[in-house]
């Protein structure tokens, strides 16, 4: 058990490999990747690296999984078209849901886009729901396994990492 | 000595379970036909990520890892060689094959004439990097560089011009993905 269920999840579905950047909304789920072996964690320095991490340790065996705040999505773009969608690499995704009208202005021009951007790549997403950890984590690597591509789990305020 | 040549001499001093990583654009497509192995992992795209992904082959697996990189793509993705340096697997070598240009696109000017990638990395962590200018002894510092505590980085000088462009890699995406990770995991 980490401190994170979101984490725990994840790892019950058999994930092996974390990388990511942290977002206050993951902030337990980062605390429990802190708290990971060596090799199982990658703190990135930017969400596109963590991706292109993720795709070297799928390919290397292992079953990933990236986190990331929604801002960093823009610079994942380039990394998600010609990496994990045209080799179809598996890859589950928590990103955070930033951009409500409440959330501070920084996040609200790409964080109201966020389900739009993602339906334009044909990206399935979900929103998660608190105390749904097990099923949320399940679906998301089922549906990134099945499709061989990224899979998008969208963690709001509310449904706690 | 042209980058293709150094490819090909890089590889040519590698064991068969190596793993490598080869740069998009010229450097895959140079490796491809200098000598196709399961093992290497050829990018197409995605410029910028060869230390990314490399970093995440080495965390995941006890066998060397090669990474093939050229001089614009490290500089593209300048924050892997911090992150390669910072996590310090002791499997990862890194190659550049720094022509001082982008090649791929007809040869513009990079910046690599300007910043001291050996030191970037040794700053950035490396156990060991260094450049090595002259061809004569290419052969000598990549054996160096290959017997030195990992994380690894050679910044090898190649000539800009591309006399001999080798051709474009004969197949897809998702069937060099499944081949090499059933040669590296099994499937």
């Amino acid at each position: 058990m980490s401190a994170s269920r979101r984490l725990d999840a994840l790892r019950a579905a058999g994930v092996e490999f974390v990388a990511g950047v942290p977002c206050s909304y993951l902030a337990r789920f980062f605390a429990g990747c802190a708290e990971l072996p060596t090799n199982d964690f990658l703190p990135a320095v930017r969400e596109d690296h963590a991706l292109a991490a993720c795709a070297g340790a799928w390919l290397g065996g292992r079953r990933v999984a990236a986190a990331m705040q929604n801002s960093g999505l823009g610079y994942c773009l380039e990394v998600l078209t010609s990496l994990h969608l045209m080799y179809r690499l598996p890859l589950p995704m928590l990103v955070s849901d930033r951009g409500a009208d409440s959330d501070y202005e920084e996040h609200r021009i790409l964080g109201s886009r966020v389900r739009r951007l993602l339906t334009l790549f044909d990206i399935p997403w979900r929103d998660a729901r608190a105390g749904a950890e097990d099923d949320d984590a399940r679906w998301l690597v089922e549906t990134s396994e099945r499709d061989g591509g990224p899979a998008v789990l969208l963690v709001g305020k509310e449904a706690d990492s | 000595m042209t980058r293709a040549e150094a490819v090909a001499l890089a590889l040519s001093l590698l064991d068969d379970d190596d793993i490598v990583v080869a740069a998009d654009g010229a450097i895959a497509r140079e490796a491809y036909r200098a000598l196709d192995r399961p093992r290497t992992f050829y990018m197409l795209g995605s410029m910028g990520q060869v230390a990314s992904i490399a970093l995440g082959l080495a965390m995941s697996r006890m066998e060397r890892v090669v990474a093939l990189d050229g001089d614009g793509n490290l500089l593209m993705g300048f924050g892997g060689l911090a992150m390669v340096g910072g996590l310090r697997p002791a499997n990862l070598h890194h190659l550049v094959l720094d022509n001082g240009c982008y090649a791929t696109t007809g040869g513009q000017p990079a910046l690599s004439g300007k910043v001291d990638l050996a030191a970037a990395a040794a700053g950035a962590g490396y156990s060991w990097a260094r450049r090595c200018f002259s061809p004569e002894h290419a052969r000598m510092g990549m054996e160096t560089w290959l017997a030195a505590p990992g994380p690894a980085l050679l910044d090898l000088v190649v000539d800009a011009r591309d006399p001999d462009p080798a051709p474009r890699i004969p197949m897809s995406p998702e069937q060099l993905a499944a081949r090499f990770r059933i040669a590296v995991a099994g499937g």
